[in-house]
């Protein structure tokens, strides 16, 4: 008879005691009590991708300019996302990245690319909104395009052409 | 019978005046709109505002924003969710079984409308036994329920249905000991009476006139919850592992139909509470004198409602604040709440304000 | 009748053939092997017959998606009741080919394959795969590498208990601790941030050492975490460890006796708490726990029932509290130095051998085994995870509890689907 009395006690009192517990974030009192959410993202969030630690690793980006088509990002992709033509210009130090695309549909946004990519240029930036509407979308192409076949006999012509001088 | 047109007559051909209607229209007319003006203005409302305070409540305790995008904090949210809820269809072929039970425990869930007592002059049938007339629509829905639950040929619907029908039955005898206890102060369940009896100041509230009557209304509270599945009792509508069990094979409107009669038992309960233990509609007395003395009824009628939604919501968001909180308990841990706590209370409480009020009477 | 229409499909060079013709004619919709009278509705009829008031009680398929379910898994229940008499676990649904795809990609995709293992507890998965090829290939680790690892292990393990009581409280229907306790974990993952990069999959182990070195600010903030969390410790037992309805609705329930522990291979905290002493870090000193002071929690059995779901969540809550003190330890003892003994090369060559390591991960011991054969691949890489034994003995386990337990129980036993399946 004690035991039940007793039971029904601790029962209203634990279930009252819980309810207390929530009432400092009913009226927000002290700092540990602040509501954490907010709306996404209008208005402005509070928070923009700079706000975000600079090693965060979002959306891959590569300048190029510097880039020399060497395909080791696309050898130690563990997904195979990237993808890569070159064309040798006319002398063997310059190259023209035709094509370089990164299927973000696939990244893992490991970074293993950025950190072998030795001159540099392939770096995550911190943007992490990459929703699309359409997959053709989710692909970032970075390449200079493809070349024409006349600047491509041209360039294989000024090519013998240096052999030849190196030749003699 | 008399009062039967004559508070029918009062309440509602007052507004038909104001608005401009014939005079000579038939009873069930009045009675029809009746049901109609409280259903659109009361409790369509009612069931508005308490899903955005019920939203924003949940968020604040849960140190989150509620919602804020509908309106400026999120008000017009609920007019949001309603537009959206117009637009579901459902995707399964429907179940003439379905439909039928989903029809029945409408109307039975919606007779109620006439008995629920809204102010002195809303009053539609205020007989000497009113107040039991929500009891038996309560059974009947919970009836309705357990055949839905039954109908739909799947164990999370099976299970679903016995759940609350265990739940209905032990949750019916606390709560009928529990109005006993005020008639018992009362002498008469009229509501008229039920709610004279108390005034404005909480002193003359039934809930404080005695202990016993305390004990009355929790135990009243606690056997409502049990007996509508309303959160934190709600095992028999568990949504962890039956899928809400009745409502598992329940889509689309269907779904906001069923939900929205859930609410309404809910909201009906509370609004019984307050009325037989809280103060009911009553306004402080050179208040209501001055009106009716004034003939001002319809403005009398709006105030009275005004304070009974105030303490009807302040009830559930009490009970709402408590579910958010506390986990839900399983099925048969409320019905043994119910059969071995709340009922033995009850008792308790009704041979005590029993006692109580002829020792008074005596002495 | 009706033999085999001749429709002609002219050959005309209008894009629509024929269409217009055919259109009218029904006849050229029917399939070859026609026949008028057959009872075509008959497999209509057996799939969707009409249903019957009689509900068939004592079987019940619960899965592959379901609320009360951890992850995609099906359970066959054999019912009597409201209790379950028998049960049998279906997996495979999340299962992903990474053993196999370990064995086609090279080396250095190794640890990030590893982090996706199991994403909650993603340093572990590196930790196991680091440690076994640190083992083949004799790399030196140098002191500051490990203790940065240790400090990533025990951050994991903190927020990998704090999603326990997550998934735990939602299956009871407690639904405002969820906030607080996601809300402190937001934390944690933006450490992880700070320091890595990435929230969950880290890939911030390399063989030799981790990636990078500390950031500055990163040991302030570790101890402002643990300070935080210390006081959140407090108000999660206010809120939720002993309230009236949970711990009715955990005291004595599916109680995990200590021979079906050893029978499935249960570790981990789910075998603490019914008392058995076993804890990685404390008995393999390779580890590196050995120079740090901290307790073991074990199941007190304060409901009278050792081993049951109370026991299991309260093992968890107190690992907390230890693993803040170790942190708090190795901040202090972080000694200078390296990061990374030795830069390994791009295509990465790991001599012959094999090896096997394991670790202490939160939901118990997990393995990994590789065998290398000098190429640029590994040859067979397989990892043992604790959730395995875990699975093993849900048939046991189950049948005695009633429906409504079932997903408290699943949710005690802190079961990671993604690594069972791998």
């Amino acid at each position: 008879m004690a035991q039940y009395l007793r039971a029904i006690g601790a029962g209203a009192v634990s279930i009252a005691g819980t309810c207390l517990t929530a009432v400092p974030y009913l009226f927000r009192w002290g700092e540990l009590h602040k509501e954490v959410t907010e709306g996404y993202p209008d208005p402005v969030s509070s928070k923009t991708s700079d706000d975000l630690p600079p090693r965060s690793r979002g959306l891959l980006v590569n300048d190029i300019d510097h880039c020399t088509g060497c395909g080791d990002c696309r050898k130690i992709c563990p997904v195979q996302c990237i993808h890569l033509e070159v064309e040798p210009q006319a002398d063997d130090s310059k190259v023209w990245v035709s094509r370089f695309d990164i299927d973000n549909s696939k990244c893992m946004f490991c970074g293993l690319c950025v950190e072998v990519c030795l001159p540099g240029s392939l770096n995550h930036t911190r943007q992490f909104e990459g929703a699309a509407y359409e997959l053709s979308q989710l692909t970032s192409s970075f390449g200079k395009g493809q070349v024409t076949a006349e600047q491509k006999a041209k360039w294989a012509a000024k090519r013998e052409s240096n052999k030849k001088k190196e030749g003699l | 019978m008399n009062t039967l047109d004559a508070s029918a007559k009062l309440w509602t051909s007052e507004w038909c005046r104001a608005l401009g209607f014939l005079d000579g229209v038939p009873t069930w007319f009045y009675f029809f709109l009746a049901l109609v003006f409280t259903y659109c203005f009361v409790v369509i409302p009612s069931g508005s505002v308490l899903s955005y305070l019920d939203r924003k409540l949940s968020a604040d305790l849960q140190a989150r924003v509620g919602p804020n995008q509908a309106g400026p904090a999120g008000i017009l949210q609920p007019i949001a969710d309603f537009l959206k809820l117009l637009q579901k269809q459902s995707t399964e072929k429907s179940n003439w079984r379905e439909d039928v039970w989903l029809s029945i425990h409408t109307m039975a869930l919606y007779s109620t409308l006439a008995v629920m007592p809204l102010g002195t002059f809303a009053l539609m049938l205020d007989t000497e036994m009113s107040a039991f007339l929500p009891f038996w629509s309560a059974l009947v829905l919970a009836l309705g329920t357990m055949l839905l639950g039954f109908s739909q040929g799947t164990v999370p619907g099976w299970f679903g249905g016995m759940r609350i029908a265990a739940q209905t039955m032990a949750g019916s005898f606390p709560a009928l000991m529990g109005l006993l206890c005020t008639g018992v102060r009362t002498g008469s369940f009229q509501w008229s009476q039920l709610a004279t009896i108390q005034g404005f100041s909480p002193l003359s509230w039934t809930v404080f006139s005695n202990p016993f009557q305390t004990i009355a209304c929790l135990v009243f509270v606690t056997s409502g919850l049990v007996l509508s599945a309303t959160p934190p009792l709600d095992g028999g509508l568990s949504m962890s592992d039956i899928h809400g069990g009745v409502a598992s094979q329940l889509h689309g409107r269907k779904y906001s139909l069923y939900r929205f009669g859930r609410f309404y038992v809910f909201f009906l309960w509370s609004v019984i509470t307050v009325v037989l233990f809280l103060g009911a509609w009553i306004l402080p007395l050179e208040v209501s004198r001055f009106l009716s003395d004034k003939g001002a009824n319809r403005i009398l009628s709006i105030l009275e409602l005004i304070l009974l939604l105030f303490k009807t919501f302040a009830v559930m968001l009490t009970v709402i604040w408590i579910a958010r909180v506390n986990p839900r308990s399983r099925v048969d841990q409320i019905t043994s709440l119910a059969w071995k706590v709340l009922s033995p209370f009850s008792l308790i409480a009704l041979v005590g304000a029993s006692l109580w009020m002829g020792w008074r009477n005596l002495g | 009748m009706s033999e085999t229409p001749t429709t002609e499909h002219s050959t005309s060079d209008h894009p629509e053939g024929n269409r217009k013709e055919s259109r009218h004619n029904t006849e050229d919709y029917r399939p070859k092997d026609y026949q008028a009278g057959a009872d075509y509705l008959a497999e209509y009829n057996a799939e969707f017959p009409l249903m019957s008031p009689k509900t068939d009680l004592t079987r019940w398929k619960i899965g592959p998606f379901h609320a009360s379910l951890p992850a995609s898994m099906i359970l066959n229940l054999v019912l009597d009741g409201e209790v379950i008499s028998r049960c049998s676990v279906e997996t495979g649904f999340l299962h992903k080919g990474l053993e196999k795809a370990l064995e086609l990609s090279p080396w250095s995709s190794l640890v990030p394959y590893a982090d996706h293992l199991d994403p909650e507890n993603a340093v572990f998965g590196e930790l196991v795969v680091c440690t076994a090829v640190e083992e083949i290939a004799a790399l030196e680790v140098p002191l500051r590498a490990r203790v940065i690892r240790l400090i990533l292990s025990e951050l994991t393990r903190i927020s990998a208990h704090l999603s326990y009581t997550v998934r735990l409280a939602r299956s009871v229907g407690s639904d405002t601790i969820v906030h607080y306790v996601l809300r402190d974990r937001e934390r944690i993952l933006d450490l992880f941030e700070l320091l890595t990069g990435s929230r969950f999959s880290l890939n911030f182990l390399r063989f030799g050492g981790v990636k990078a070195d500390v950031t500055e600010g990163f040991i302030e903030r570790v101890l402002e975490i643990c300070e935080l969390i210390k006081i959140r410790l407090k108000e999660y037992n206010d809120i939720f460890t002993y309230n009236f309805s949970f711990t009715r609705r955990t005291y004595g329930v599916a109680v995990l006796p200590v021979d079906m522990i050893q029978k499935c291979g249960i570790t981990g905290p789910n075998a603490r708490a019914s008392g058995i002493i076993l804890d990685l870090r404390k008995s393999s000193p390779a580890l590196g726990y050995d120079r740090i002071d901290f307790q073991v929690p074990i199941g007190r059995g304060e409901s009278g029932a050792l081993g049951d779901i109370h026991d299991r969540y309260l093992v968890r809550l107190r690992e907390i509290g230890q693993s803040i003190e170790i942190l708090k330890q190795l901040t202090e003892i972080i000694p200078p130095g390296d990061f990374l003994e030795k830069k390994l090369e791009n295509d990465i060559k790991i001599p012959t051998g094999e090896a096997y390591s394991q670790v202490e991960s939160p939901r118990g011991l997990l393995g990994c085994h590789i065998v290398s054969d000098g190429s640029g691949s590994p040859n067979r890489v397989q990892f043992r995870t604790p959730t395995i034994s875990n699975l093993l003995c849900i048939p046991e386990l189950i049948p005695g509890t009633r429906i409504e337990d079932l997903p408290v129980v699943l949710a005690s036993l802190d079961l990671g689907i993604a690594e069972a399946d791998r």
